[in-house]
């Protein structure tokens, strides 16, 4: 292609560029717009690629735009020669790790390819219903509420805050009031560094083994997300969906109804491995984990091979501050966990407890305050 | 910037950085439109690298923030030198002058953000790690990013006197700011191909012979291919190229140099074990 021919199809197509952008999910704010156009006039692209390029650096802001912005910018413009090299591929001779959300060819692939996929779509068809809190429900969640705060471990802050005893001498609040009395210094001030809440991670098992249990685990974590500091809750059962966003909203109702919307996997098959690796595989994810109290509200009913299960718990366990296990099965005095799941991670979990409804969770957050 | 795309691959290249069209289109545009260029990818890709390089390039000073949580306005911007006013203080009543002006420059304590500012000749800044600061400093960085100027209430609102080239990174352990990236250049640097990769082992480990920089990358991908908790990045494989020279050199033969080395380029002993158990695959030819 010549630069003139290029030239002449920039300033024919790029309003149909950038709205078809838009049309096709990736909305350019027009400072952005702006940028592109000052970009081409300020370097004039030599060819495709080039302009490829400039179209990369200014209209996208994260890795995953390409996918919109790739084919798109084929459509108006032709094959950038040189593509970008594809840097997200897992091998297929180990258990493969699905990457974020948008990428779950791993999984589907494991229930069974195409099969796999008209099952995943029938599931919009049959959407979980997470009910109202009864009049009991909200009592307790209520009382969690006030508990919540006491039961997570705290940490020292790397900020230091003004504190009325502390080892560290303010030396810029001295100096500040010490110029209203000519230099004199009248109250010798301190700092302290404060303690605050460690991060806390839910992962919620919502198969169809917990289908009496999900919702009330799901009105656990908007109690939690709503009193604690931070917070991130995720659902699995065939797949990891992030839920966090969803439980801020005010009321208990709204907030797990709305989340039948996302949670398209509940009462279904069980692939805690899976998920778990899902969630590992993911850098972001795993930086909320490190340091945090983690607590894993599932039976831990695996089916199949319950080795990737086993070597993303160890993992869990060694990223996390505590590592909590949440099974309503250990409710049963008589319950010993001898399925091959369970017993594969016993010996990374911190504590096994019983927790069913939101009455055995309030149980458990008084005995967490009480260590 | 003052050199057109093709001088400034040439010369990041021969500072032994060598980027491919892609990140360069981004460099050039950042430099002539005088934005901000944000910069993700894998740790390890040569991010921090690229800030770097292109100081030695443009002959400017690189000024370097690193990011973490808890990381204030105070540690980036500026801090008044409080024992210096109080002493001033105290040295003017005991010679019974007027206190003066106590918001002067002489107390005044450049970070960061500020010196990159009043740098004459520009400076390469480097605000590194930006996931890692608070989402408020994020906030704060906006007025810094969108005008080039800050703000200090007893001085009034410095502008850049020469617009700082300015290079974030972000691992994207969270979420960036929708704000942030409105006002940045975006760029992902993904790992190399086996040419490149190539290319860049035998500049950052001289001496290396083409066959076995060959070698050494085709080994790399391949560990990159596997399962791994954490995929090798570059500046993995060029210390592992360079550990690998070092034990032949004592006598080790190529293959035993790279097994024994391997701890250079894979971190976890997850991985460790993985890479035993598919040897054959890896180290085979």
């Amino acid at each position: 292609m010549t630069e003139q021919s290029l030239l002449v199809r920039i300033g024919d197509h790029v309003h149909g560029f950038l709205r078809d952008l838009h049309d096709r999910g990736l909305p350019v704010p027009v400072p952005k717009q702006r940028v592109f156009l000052q970009a081409i006039e300020a370097v004039g692209p030599r060819d495709a690629t080039h302009l490829y390029w400039i179209g990369v650096a200014t209209l996208t802001t994260s890795h995953e735009d390409l996918e919109v912005y790739s084919p798109t910018f084929e459509h108006w413009f032709g094959e950038a020669t040189a593509r970008r090299v594809p840097d997200d591929e897992f091998p297929d001779d180990e258990a493969p790790a699905p990457r974020g959300k948008g990428d779950e060819a791993p999984l589907t692939a494991a229930l069974g390819g195409e099969a796999g996929l008209k099952a995943g779509s029938s599931e919009r068809e049959r959407r979980p219903v997470f009910g109202p809190a009864s009049e009991d429900d909200r009592a307790v969640l209520s009382l969690l509420r006030k508990e919540l705060p006491g039961a997570v471990p705290t940490i020292r802050s790397r900020r230091r805050r003004p504190a009325r005893r502390g080892p560290w001498i303010d030396v810029a609040r001295i100096c500040r009031e010490s110029r209203r009395s000519h230099g004199e210094i009248v109250t010798l001030r301190r700092r302290n560094r404060p303690r605050r809440q460690r991060r806390v991670l839910l992962l919620i098992d919502v198969s169809g083994s917990m289908k009496q249990h999900s919702a009330h685990y799901l009105r656990f974590a908007h109690a939690v997300v709503g009193r604690l500091d931070r917070v991130e809750v995720f659902t699995f059962g065939t797949r990891l969906t992030r839920v966090t966003e969803l439980l801020r909203a005010r009321h208990v109702d709204a907030a797990v109804g709305s989340l039948s919307a996302v949670v398209l996997d509940a009462e279904g098959g069980t692939r805690i491995g899976a998920s778990l690796q899902e969630f590992l595989a993911n850098a972001r994810h795993v930086t909320v984990a490190r340091g945090a109290l983690v607590i894993v509200l599932s039976d831990g009913l695996e089916r199949g091979d319950c080795r990737p299960m086993q070597a993303a718990v160890r993992r869990l366990s060694l990223l996390s501050h505590r590592l909590l296990w949440w099974s309503p099965l250990a409710c049963d005095p008589a319950y010993r966990p001898l399925t091959r799941g369970m017993s594969a991670v016993l010996g990374s979990v911190d504590a096994l407890a019983g927790v069913r409804d939101l009455r055995t969770a309030y149980e458990q957050v008084q005995t967490l305050i009480r260590e | 910037m003052l050199v057109d795309q093709d001088t400034l691959g040439r010369r990041l290249g021969a500072e032994g950085y060598l980027a491919d069209e892609g990140l360069l289109t981004a460099l050039h545009l950042a430099g002539t439109l005088g934005l901000p260029l944000l910069l993700e990818g894998e740790p390890g890709v040569g991010k921090t690298e690229v800030a770097n390089a292109l100081a030695r390039v443009l002959g400017r000073e690189l000024i370097r923030l690193q990011c973490y949580e808890g990381l204030d306005a105070s540690q980036a911007l500026y801090e008044w030198d409080y024992p210096k006013q109080l002493l001033s203080l105290r040295a003017a009543e005991v010679e019974g002058r007027g206190i003066g002006d106590l918001y002067r420059e002489e107390f005044l304590l450049q970070r960061p953000l500020l010196r990159s500012l009043r740098a004459a000749s520009g400076a390469v800044l480097l605000i590194d790690e930006i996931d890692r600061a608070d989402s408020e400093f994020e906030a704060f960085l906006l007025e810094f990013l969108g005008d080039f100027q800050i703000t200090i209430p007893e001085i009034g609102t410095i502008t850049a006197a020469s617009v700082p080239f300015v290079v974030l990174t972000s691992n994207r352990t969270r979420e960036l700011h929708d704000a942030l990236k409105r006002r940045c250049l975006y760029h992902w640097i993904p790992f190399p191909d086996a040419e490149r990769e190539r290319a860049i082992i035998r500049a950052q480990a001289p001496g290396l012979d083409e066959r076995s920089a060959a070698r050494l990358v085709a080994a790399v991908h391949r560990i990159r291919g596997l399962a791994l908790l954490k995929r090798p990045g570059i500046a993995e494989s060029v210390s592992w190229a360079r550990g690998v020279q070092t034990l032949t050199r004592e006598g080790s033969s190529w293959l035993e140099a790279m097994r024994r080395s391997a701890g250079l380029l894979v971190k976890h002993e997850e991985d460790l074990a993985l890479l035993g158990r598919h040897t054959a695959e890896v180290f085979g030819d």
